[in-house]
Parts: structure tokens; C-alpha cells; sequence
């Protein structure tokens, strides 16, 4: 541990980190755009500028490393006046088109021109240098090159993370821009996380595309249902007047343990399914004749979805207990070879596997002998053949006796165990 | 999100006690009673509707319209800000892709129901391509249904503005 000070406040951080680090860190105001996390510095936007006590110019935060004793300042008329310059700089060909870009609202550029901007434009809009909007570069990805500030965030994550080299940047100086090589499209299983790298509205989602202004929506933290990685993420959701609840996206939420700053795309898309044919209503007599039906049952196999929530599995235990049941989650639906990899997907397709090993629940066909299957949304439960069933869902379309709504995970609250290996 | 604490206006006892405003109010309201009852005749009636009102400026808020381009279509490029300016939350938006060339976004629905409408002009206000107004005179609307009463992009679209821009 060193001290510096930044704005003369004394801060406490570890030897050899960058100072944009230890500024983000301690919460300190600093404007960026092509440092990230997860991505390191490039140096290429020039907005982190700092003051340091001893150099002559400005320095950038992004490329100096902390020194013991150090005197940085963030604020202060010069500083204000470079990053003012910078900003004009980097909006001297951006079309400003707030009214008609989904990033708008979450957009660095207009953060930082409220908060450091608000200068008078010196080019009028026919000056601009224009280039090709809604290009669609594939996997749900669409580029807007005149919004760019050629930041380089999404290029070198698919150079240096996915390591699929998919977008470059060609062009010099004004006609610089992001493009796929010619032929060939952006194509890989976590593409659209350049939506979410990228600082401006360039990179936004085709599956968001104007579906709703981000202002409209609250997050909810949460955890991938995919598959056994667990990767945590924001469901976005909001319901419009007169207009029952949705989730417009999933979007992933920074757990270095789990899935760092990303998710896959198959998880990110797989809100769908909580919005569509989902069962929300129960006959009235439905309780009843579930009843009925247990009581009249002489052997009962219980069957429990992998994606219910430990508290909820649990709980199942103790009910099967109290009607004599036996319990058992057949697992190879949940597997998929094809879907796993190096990076975050997992083979097994369900989110609480690990709790259903830890419970020795039966992960085979239940037999024949059992007269009456109870099913917890079991994805599978069509498949067997049984006297009669009783199926708690949460999607229309399941084939019982009695049919009973559930909610679906995005509407309950509970643990779950991922399996990481 | 940022607050801004404003300062509270007049802190002296006169404002703190609030009586003399309101003493200052009563005493208009009396002077014009007075005044009125003394002389019936000077007071301005319309016999509406027989009689049209004829004093209805270029500032007056009527119905709503939406704009057209210099080559008619549709100006509006369903931002939003309207609809997030509106106190009532009335406007009913969606949005999407436009092909025609002219620009990237177009509402496929634009509704107002005007009968939530509080006619604040706020849209107005709060659009960036001039794509709404209130400028249409328009001050009575005649319906049998609520749903008469909620004017959809078509109408909004046909109003005409009815002063000079
Ligand atoms: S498209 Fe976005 S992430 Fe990529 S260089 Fe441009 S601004 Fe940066
Ligand atoms: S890797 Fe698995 S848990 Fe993570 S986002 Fe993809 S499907 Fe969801
Ligand atoms: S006039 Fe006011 S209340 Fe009516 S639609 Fe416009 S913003 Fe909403
Ligand atoms: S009327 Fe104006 S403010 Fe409202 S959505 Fe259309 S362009 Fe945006
Ligand atoms: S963040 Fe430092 S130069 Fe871009």
C-alpha cells in the first residue's frame, strides 16, 4: 500500500496499479472511454486526462502508474479545459442523433458533455464527416459508424478475449471506422457483450432495437438460468401503462468469481422465455382435484425442475416426505455437449444441479410403477408415461390431470449453486 | 442522479404567516365582485356554442398534431420525450425501424388519450424535431366512447395547424 493524493485527499491504494484504476476505485469522477476493466488501457481516447504535480502536461490516468507521495488533480479550470477540447474533439463528426439511438441515457458521451461539455459546436452538421449507419455486423449486432469514437474496446475484445478477430478499424484520421473484413461477419457465442463495451450508441443490440427507452426500465440483479455457470446479470424490465410487466434484456453484472464482466449471448437472449406463453391463471377446482388425486395414489414419484431455487427444493424434500413420494430429476435433458466451453458455457443446461447432487435426488426415469407423477416444471415431463399427472408450470402447454401456474424464476427470489469446473 | 437543493423562498415572519397573501388575494376577488355586481351589464358573456369564441391566439393550446416533412411524411422519430415529459403519461408510443430512407426511426403507434390529457403543452416543449404541437385551435371534442377520445397517429397526423407557422 502507497499513498497518493488526489484533489489533496489522502487515498491509500496498492503499489503498481494504474491510477485510473485507483481513481475508479475510490470513486473519483474521471471521464473515460477506452479504458475498461476487463479490457486494461489502450491510451487512445485521451479523456482520463489528470493533472499531476511536477509534470508539465496533462497526463493520462490510463497510462501512469501510481508513485508513493504522488499529487494528482481531476478537477481545476485547466483540466476542465483540455477535457472540453478532447469531448469537442471527439464529437466533431458524431451526427448527434440522441432522438433516434437506443444508447441514449446510458451513453458516456452525453454524460460527459453535461457534466464537462456544454460548449457551442464550431462545425455545423453539413461540415460533418458522414459514414454508414445501421450496418447489421451479425450476432445481433448493429454498427453505427458515425457514433464512434473509435475507442477500440470492441475490437480489441475480439482480439484479445474472444480472440475471433472479427472487427477492425479501417480507414485513417476522419474516415477511420469499425468494419468487419470483407465477407465475413461478427460470429461468435459472446458477441453482443461489444454492445455493452461500447461507451456511445456505434454497438447496440438489434434484439433491443427500439423496443424501449432505457430510462423506462429498472434492473433487478439476478443469475443466468442457461446453464450450471450462473453468470450474474441485470433483468431489465418494465411494465407500460395498461401493459402487463416484461424483461426487455438481460445484461450481464461484474462478479469476478463467476463470469467477470460478460455473459454469453444464448443466456443474454434467454429472457424470451419468461415473457411468452407463460401460465398465469389456475382453474378453480384445480387445488381440489390435485388433492384428490394424491390421496388417491398409492405410489407417487416427485418430480423437481434443476432450476428451482434451493429454498424451493428443499421444501419439495419435505413434501415428498409428507406424501410418501419419491424424488427424482432426470437429468439428460439438461445436457447439451454442443453448448460447453472454455470460457463460460457449461454442458449441463440447468442452473442448480450442484443442490440437486448435494440432495441425492434420483437423476434417472422415474419407473413404471409409480400411479401418479407430480411434476415441478420438469422440462421433460411429456416424455414419460404415467397413470395420471399433476404438473406445476410456468408455461402453457404442458399435457396433465391438473395443470398448476408457477412462477418463474425472474419472480422468485432464492440460492442457487453453480457448478464452475 | 444529482439533487440540487433550492433554496426556500421569502423567510421573513410576513411570508412565514401566510395571512397577508392571502388577505391581498381575498381582497381582488372582492373588488371584482363588488365591481361586477355594481355594473351586471359590463360583464362579458359568449352564448356558447351559437356563438363561436373569436379570441383564440396562435399561443392558445388546442388538440394535438403531428408535423409532416417538406416531402409529407411523418416527422415524428419516436424519441420518447414526449411521452417521458408528459405528467399524465398519455401518450402511447411505438417504435420502429423506418425503411424509406429518411431516417433510422418512425412511430408505428402515436396515441394520446386526451381524456388523461392535462393539455400542459409539455410535449410541445419537450420535442426535438417539432414534431408535435398544440397550434391546431381545436377546443372541443365529441365523442360516445372513451376510446373515441384517444386520437391515434391517422387523426393526430390530419389535424392542420390553423395559424401561420
Ligand atoms: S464501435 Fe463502440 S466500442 Fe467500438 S471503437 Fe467505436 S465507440 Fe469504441
Ligand atoms: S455461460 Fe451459462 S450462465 Fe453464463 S450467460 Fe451463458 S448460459 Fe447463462
Ligand atoms: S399536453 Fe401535457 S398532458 Fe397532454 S399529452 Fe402533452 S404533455 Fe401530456
Ligand atoms: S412527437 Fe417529438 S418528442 Fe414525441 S416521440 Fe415524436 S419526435 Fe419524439
Ligand atoms: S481512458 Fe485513458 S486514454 Fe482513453
Amino acid at each position: 500500500m502507497i499513498e497518493i493524493f488526489v484533489n489533496d485527499q489522502s487515498l491509500h491504494v496498492n503499489e503498481g496499479v494504474l491510477l485510473i484504476e485507483a481513481l475508479i476505485q475510490n470513486r473519483i469522477d474521471i471521464p473515460y472511454f477506452c479504458y475498461h476493466e476487463a479490457l486494461g488501457m489502450d491510451g487512445n481516447c485521451r479523456m482520463c486526462m489528470v493533472g499531476i504535480e511536477g509534470q508539465k502536461r496533462p497526463q493520462i490516468a490510463c497510462d501512469t502508474i501510481v508513485k508513493a507521495g504522488m499529487r494528482v488533480h481531476t478537477t481545476g479550470e485547466r483540466i476542465e479545459d483540455v477535457r472540453r477540447r478532447i469531448l469537442e474533439l471527439e464529437l466533431v463528426n458524431h451526427p448527434v442523433d440522441c432522438p433516434i439511438c437506443d444508447q441514449a441515457g446510458e451513453c458516456k458521451l452525453q454524460d460527459f458533455y453535461m457534466d464537462y461539455g456544454l460548449y457551442d459546436s464550431a462545425v455545423s452538421k453539413g461540415e460533418k464527416v458522414h459514414g454508414a449507419k445501421h450496418v447489421d455486423l451479425g450476432a445481433n449486432v448493429m454498427l453505427d459508424q458515425e457514433r464512434c469514437v473509435l475507442c477500440a474496446r470492441c475490437t480489441r475484445f475480439t482480439c484479445n478475449i474472444t480472440k475471433t478477430h472479427e472487427l477492425g478499424i479501417i480507414g485513417r484520421g476522419d474516415h477511420a471506422r469499425i468494419s468487419t473484413m470483407p465477407g465475413r461477419k461478427l460470429s461468435n457465442p459472446y458477441a453482443m457483450n461489444v454492445v455493452d463495451l461500447c461507451p456511445v450508441g456505434a454497438l447496440t443490440s438489434k434484439d433491443f432495437r427500439f423496443a424501449q427507452r432505457v430510462w423506462f426500465l429498472s434492473s433487478t440483479p439476478s443469475v443466468c438460468h442457461s446453464c450450471a455457470k450462473g453468470c450474474n446479470i441485470f433483468i431489465d424490465h418494465n411494465a407500460p401503462k395498461y401493459q402487463k410487466e416484461r424483461i426487455y434484456r438481460f445484461r450481464p453484472r461484474r462478479n469476478d468469481a463467476v463470469n467477470g464482466h460478460f455473459i454469453c449471448d444464448a443466456g443474454r437472449l434467454s429472457y424470451k422465455s419468461l415473457n411468452d406463453h407463460r401460465l398465469t391463471c389456475n382453474n378453480p377446482d384445480a387445488m381440489d382435484r390435485a388433492k384428490a388425486l394424491i390421496q388417491a395414489a398409492h405410489n407417487i414419484a416427485l418430480l423437481v425442475d434443476a432450476n428451482l431455487y434451493c429454498e424451493q427444493l428443499d421444501a419439495l424434500v419435505a413434501f415428498a416426505q409428507r406424501i410418501g413420494a419419491q424424488l427424482y430429476c432426470p437429468n439428460q435433458c439438461y445436457y447439451d455437449e454442443g453448448f460447453g466451453d472454455e470460457w463460460l458455457r457449461r454442458p449441463w443446461r440447468a442452473a442448480n444441479l450442484a443442490h440437486i447432487n448435494t440432495l441425492g435426488i434420483t437423476q434417472s426415469t422415474p419407473s413404471e410403477a409409480h400411479d401418479l407423477i407430480i411434476s415441478f416444471n420438469h422440462p421433460d415431463l411429456s416424455s414419460l408415461t404415467c397413470k395420471h399427472k399433476i404438473a406445476f408450470s410456468t408455461h402453457e402447454g404442458v399435457e396433465a390431470d391438473v395443470v398448476l401456474a408457477l412462477r418463474s424464476w425472474a419472480e422468485e427470489a432464492g440460492t442457487l449453486i453453480n457448478i464452475t469446473a | 442522479m444529482k439533487i440540487r437543493v433550492v433554496q426556500r423562498h421569502g423567510t421573513a415572519l410576513k411570508d412565514r404567516l401566510y395571512l397577508p397573501a392571502i388577505w391581498q388575494g381575498l381582497k381582488i376577488t372582492a373588488t371584482h365582485l363588488l365591481k361586477n355586481v355594481g355594473d351586471i351589464k359590463s360583464v362579458d358573456v359568449l352564448e356558447y356554442p351559437e356563438e363561436q369564441p373569436s379570441d383564440i391566439t396562435n399561443r392558445y393550446r388546442g388538440l394535438h398534431r403531428l408535423t409532416h416533412r417538406e416531402d409529407g411524411s411523418v416527422r415524428c422519430v419516436a424519441c420518447y420525450m414526449c411521452a417521458t415529459a408528459c405528467p399524465a403519461g398519455c401518450i402511447f408510443i411505438e417504435a420502429a425501424e423506418r425503411t424509406d430512407g429518411v431516417d433510422e426511426k418512425m412511430p408505428s403507434r402515436f396515441a394520446i388519450d386526451t381524456l388523461e390529457c392535462v393539455f400542459c403543452g409539455y410535449c410541445v416543449e419537450a420535442c426535438p424535431c417539432d414534431a408535435i404541437r398544440m397550434d391546431t385551435g381545436i377546443f372541443s371534442l365529441i365523442g360516445s366512447r372513451r376510446e373515441d377520445f384517444v386520437l391515434e397517429k391517422e387523426q393526430l397526423l390530419a389535424h392542420k395547424g390553423a395559424f401561420d407557422e
